[in-house]
């Protein structure tokens, strides 16, 4: 059985017991646990220490949770998964080294994982998303997942996760590593072979240019596109300067998207992996993305976020959800979501977290955190992370 | 097709292809703007939507449990999750009006010591940004969260205020502007309001649980005095018969003194009783009608020790006078003041056994009052007892009245008498030590008289 439960209080411990009267009697094998950012961590941890007891805690840090009584992102959330069937409580593997070499130490993991999951298992990986606060600086899930599948090898995985926050500022980050707070830390939960996903990647990106090169980049830092600077390729598109403080509002307002397959091909936002214009700098001329995995050489259009598009992209994908598990046995809701896409920042007019509360089929126990970035399976292939997207996975017994 | 045709249809479909890029990239960059533009709106809109959810939310904890000095921290939660900053706390004003102190903060910034901040000339509204110059009330203001960024309101009238925080200026966390004014300052009315409503609501409570203890204790009061009536009237009526002519019992001469002095001891407590019943029952109509005059306190306390000190003789009991300032006079009712000493001291000699003191004696106060105390070395009571020793018609326990006399009003009395003189009467007592009842007067009613 797997239990889930959601609470808001400013009180750690009024939240922990909130969330207890909710998943009833009985003490838990693991708990999975997403905690908003304005939370003392360490009370947390203790709270959950005295009313579950010695049963190690998973997760970490949300810019806010979603459950089917409630969602927020006040920073007072808190989220737990109670896993009490031993048949179907994953296996745990940690990684405290993200801050050394993100990609070695996703690397560690991936070989790690593949000692214990079998051939297309389900593998949640959740990690610290901000290295440094100040200046920012993120802990880029390429890196990470690039590592994980170097180490994991060729074998089929169902990799899905997100990256951990504090609040949608990017302020911080934190882990739950089975027993205490951490920084720089990943966990990768491996359910037993079983257990299968049902998910669905939701977007909400609609290119408005024609494709531009990327004729200079470092890391994450996009200097020129077709050659020319960057930010003023970006500022013309917006027609309005983007220096100074107002950099940072590139974030809510465009990314750089990588069509994959054929270029030409009618639109599918299936088709596109986004990334987020973390900030502008002018004195550069560039602009600094969320994760590093584009190239010299790659194409890329800029993409509009759309509200109306990313609505009827969760309509679309709940939808579709709901048709793979009925008539199965779902066991667990998961809803990694973009902390962009709640509407005080993306001005949406309806939040998309509640239209998957509402559209879910009733019977899946649901929960859902905020993240700063997410991991699924893509285009039928190996999974990537992805920006500004809500990932959808139903867990149930295959 | 020759080549220079396919030249010509080369340049024509490069020229057609750059054509519409260039018309994709202006179409895209409107669409862009517009969705930005779109975004921008309901973002705005969900700004001024926010004054009306909170308030909806808000005046749902008026129908909590809440006390009224713990919707402060609720409030705080609906707040934050409204206005999506780091930290916010309710303060309060001294009463110097310049002085703050937080009574409750939640998220960045709650954690740190909550010193009294002082405020000069407070705003009623303030924010601070990037731009602000850090002069002193900005520095003093964004000191309470130890926030750069606040946006304050301060309802003078209601002496409460209202301060939100964020760490940095983003793009969730915008800068705070002036057009933020209607919503802190409504989330501060919502507070203040739920507040007062609270404070009524729990007084109102309180009224009402005072009111039905005292409906309980006339109850018990009519009890006990149908008790404490047919229990002497039982010993008048039985003696009599046994007396009256052509009675079986027929009583030796000897009996029949024994039982008239039986009689005469049933009839003066009921009298005594029906004293205290009368005095309690006019003490309503007697307060207003108080005729305070200036009298040396040594005088009364002195002349009322004598009228007890017949009572303390019979008893064993030693009732002492202490040396009282010089000149020290006291602004009271002479009969009812005298009325709540001797309530006093019968008590204290009443509950104090052979061999025992009782102490009275008057000293100014520190503020300028006077404080009177009589003081036993009697048979004391519980601490939890003395609050119902106070109010009207309680019987700490039943076999005291029979062991020592009396209906319980001597100290009801008394107290009320003391408040009617802007006093307060305050007990102290431990069992088995003894009791000190002190009487204290306000520096209005307290003078020491120079000759």
């Amino acid at each position: 059985m797997i239990g889930v439960a959601y609470a808001k209080h400013s009180d750690p411990a009024a939240a922990v017991r909130a969330c207890a009267v909710a998943l009833g009697s009985g003490r838990p094998q693991l708990l999975l646990a997403f905690c908003g950012g304005k939370h003392d961590p360490g009370a947390l941890r203790a709270a959950l220490r005295d009313v579950f007891g010695p049963a190690p805690v998973y997760g970490g840090s949300a810019a806010g949770c979603i459950g089917r009584g409630g969602f927020g992102y006040s920073g007072f959330e808190l989220g737990l998964v109670a896993f009490h069937d031993p048949g179907t409580t994953p296996e745990v593997v940690v990684t405290r080294g993200l801050l050394e070499d993100e990609r070695a130490a996703g690397a560690a993991m991936g070989r790690e994982v593949s000692g214990i999951a079998g051939p297309g298992d389900v593998v949640l990986l959740l990690f610290d998303s901000v290295a440094v606060a100040a200046p920012l600086r993120l802990h880029p899930a390429s890196s990470i997942v690039a590592g994980f599948h170097a180490g994991f090898g060729d074998r089929p995985v169902c990799l899905l996760g997100g990256g951990l926050l504090t609040d949608m500022n990017l302020s911080g980050g934190w882990v739950f590593d089975g027993d205490e707070v951490v920084k720089h830390a990943a966990v990768a939960l491996v359910f037993p072979p079983c257990i299968r996903a049902e998910t669905a990647v939701m977007h909400g990106c609609r290119p408005v240019s024609t494709f531009m090169e990327i004729t200079r980049i470092d890391g994450a830092e996009v200097y020129e596109l077709d050659g020319k600077p960057a930010l003023s390729v970006i500022e013309r598109m917006l027609g309005l300067p983007l220096g100074g403080a107002r950099g940072q509002e590139l974030t809510l307002v465009a990314t750089l998207g990588e069509k994959q397959g054929d270029p030409y091909a009618p639109f599918d936002e299936n088709a596109y992996v986004n990334r987020l214009i973390l900030h502008a700098n002018p004195e550069t001329g560039s602009v600094t993305l969320f994760e590093k995995d584009f190239a010299r050489g790659t194409r890329v259009q800029i993409m509009s976020r759309d509200n109306g598009l990313m609505l009827d992209s969760v309509r679309r994908g709940v939808a579709e959800v709901n048709r793979a598990i009925a008539r199965t046995r779902p066991l667990l809701g998961l809803y990694i979501d973009c902390a962009g896409r709640g509407s005080s920042r993306s001005g949406a007019p309806v939040e998309e977290a509640e239209l998957v509360r509402r559209t879910l089929d009733p019977a899946v126990p649901l929960l859902g955190f905020y993240s700063g970035v997410e991991i699924a399976p893509f285009a039928a292939g190996r999974s990537r992370p992805l920006d500004w997207t809500g990932v959808l996975t139903v867990l149930r017994r295959a | 097709m020759s080549e220079a045709a396919q030249d010509v249809l080369i340049g024509q479909l490069e020229r057609e292809l750059a054509y519409y890029r260039r018309e994709c990239n202006d179409l895209g960059a409107r669409l862009l703007r517009l969705q930005e533009e779109q975004s921008q709106t309901f973002r705005e809109a969900r700004r001024s939507r926010t004054v009306v959810k909170l308030t909806r939310e808000a005046y749902r904890l008026a129908d909590g449990d809440h006390p009224p000095d713990e919707i402060g921290v609720p409030m705080l939660e609906i707040i934050i999750e409204n206005a999506l900053c780091d930290g916010a706390a309710l303060l309060q004003v001294e009463p110097d009006g310049e002085t703050f102190r937080v009574t409750h903060a939640i998220g960045a910034g709650a954690e740190g010591p909550r010193h009294p901040v002082t405020i000069p000339s407070p705003p009623e509204f303030f924010f601070t940004t990037a731009r602000t110059p850090m002069e002193p009330l900005a520095y003093g203001l964004t000191g309470i969260l130890r926030l750069p960024y606040i946006l304050w309101a301060h309802d003078r009238h209601a002496g409460r205020a209202l301060i939100l925080g964020n760490r940095s200026e983003s793009n969730v966390s915008r800068p705070f502007e002036a057009g933020d004014q209607e919503f802190i300052e409504a989330a501060l009315s919502v507070y203040i309001d739920l507040m007062l409503r609270k404070e009524t609501q729990f007084a109102l409570r309180g009224a009402m649980a005072a009111a039905e203890r005292a409906s309980a204790a006339r109850a018990r009061f009519l009890a006990t005095l149908t008790h404490e009536l047919r229990t002497p009237l039982n010993a008048i009526i039985g003696y009599s018969e046994m007396m009256v002519p052509g009675s079986r019992y027929d009583p030796a001469p000897a009996d029949r003194g024994r039982y008239m002095e039986l009689i005469l001891e049933a009839a003066q407590y009921l009298l005594k009783l029906s004293d205290g019943i009368l005095d309690y029952s006019y003490l309503e109509q007697a307060l207003p009608s108080l005729a305070p005059e200036w009298l040396p306190a040594e005088e009364m306390l002195v002349g009322t020790a004598a009228l007890v000190s017949g009572e303390g003789r019979s008893r064993g009991v030693v009732l002492r006078a202490a040396p009282i300032a010089e000149g020290l006079e006291l602004c009271i009712d002479p009969l009812r003041f005298r009325q709540v000493l001797h309530n006093l001291l019968g008590n204290a000699v009443k509950f104090t056994g052979a061999g025992g003191l009782v102490e009275v004696m008057a000293e100014t106060t520190p503020d300028g009052g006077a404080a009177v105390i009589v003081r036993d070395s009697g048979v004391g009571m519980q601490p939890q007892d003395i609050p119902r020793a106070l109010e009207p018609f309680q019987q700490l326990d039943p076999s005291a009245s029979r062991s020592f006399g009396g209906a319980g009003l001597g100290l009801p009395i008394a107290r009320r008498l003391v408040e009617a003189h802007g006093g307060e009467l305050l007990l102290e007592s431990v069992p088995g030590q003894g009791t000190t009842a002190t009487i204290r007067l306000p520096p209005s009613r307290v003078r020491l008289k120079q000759d």
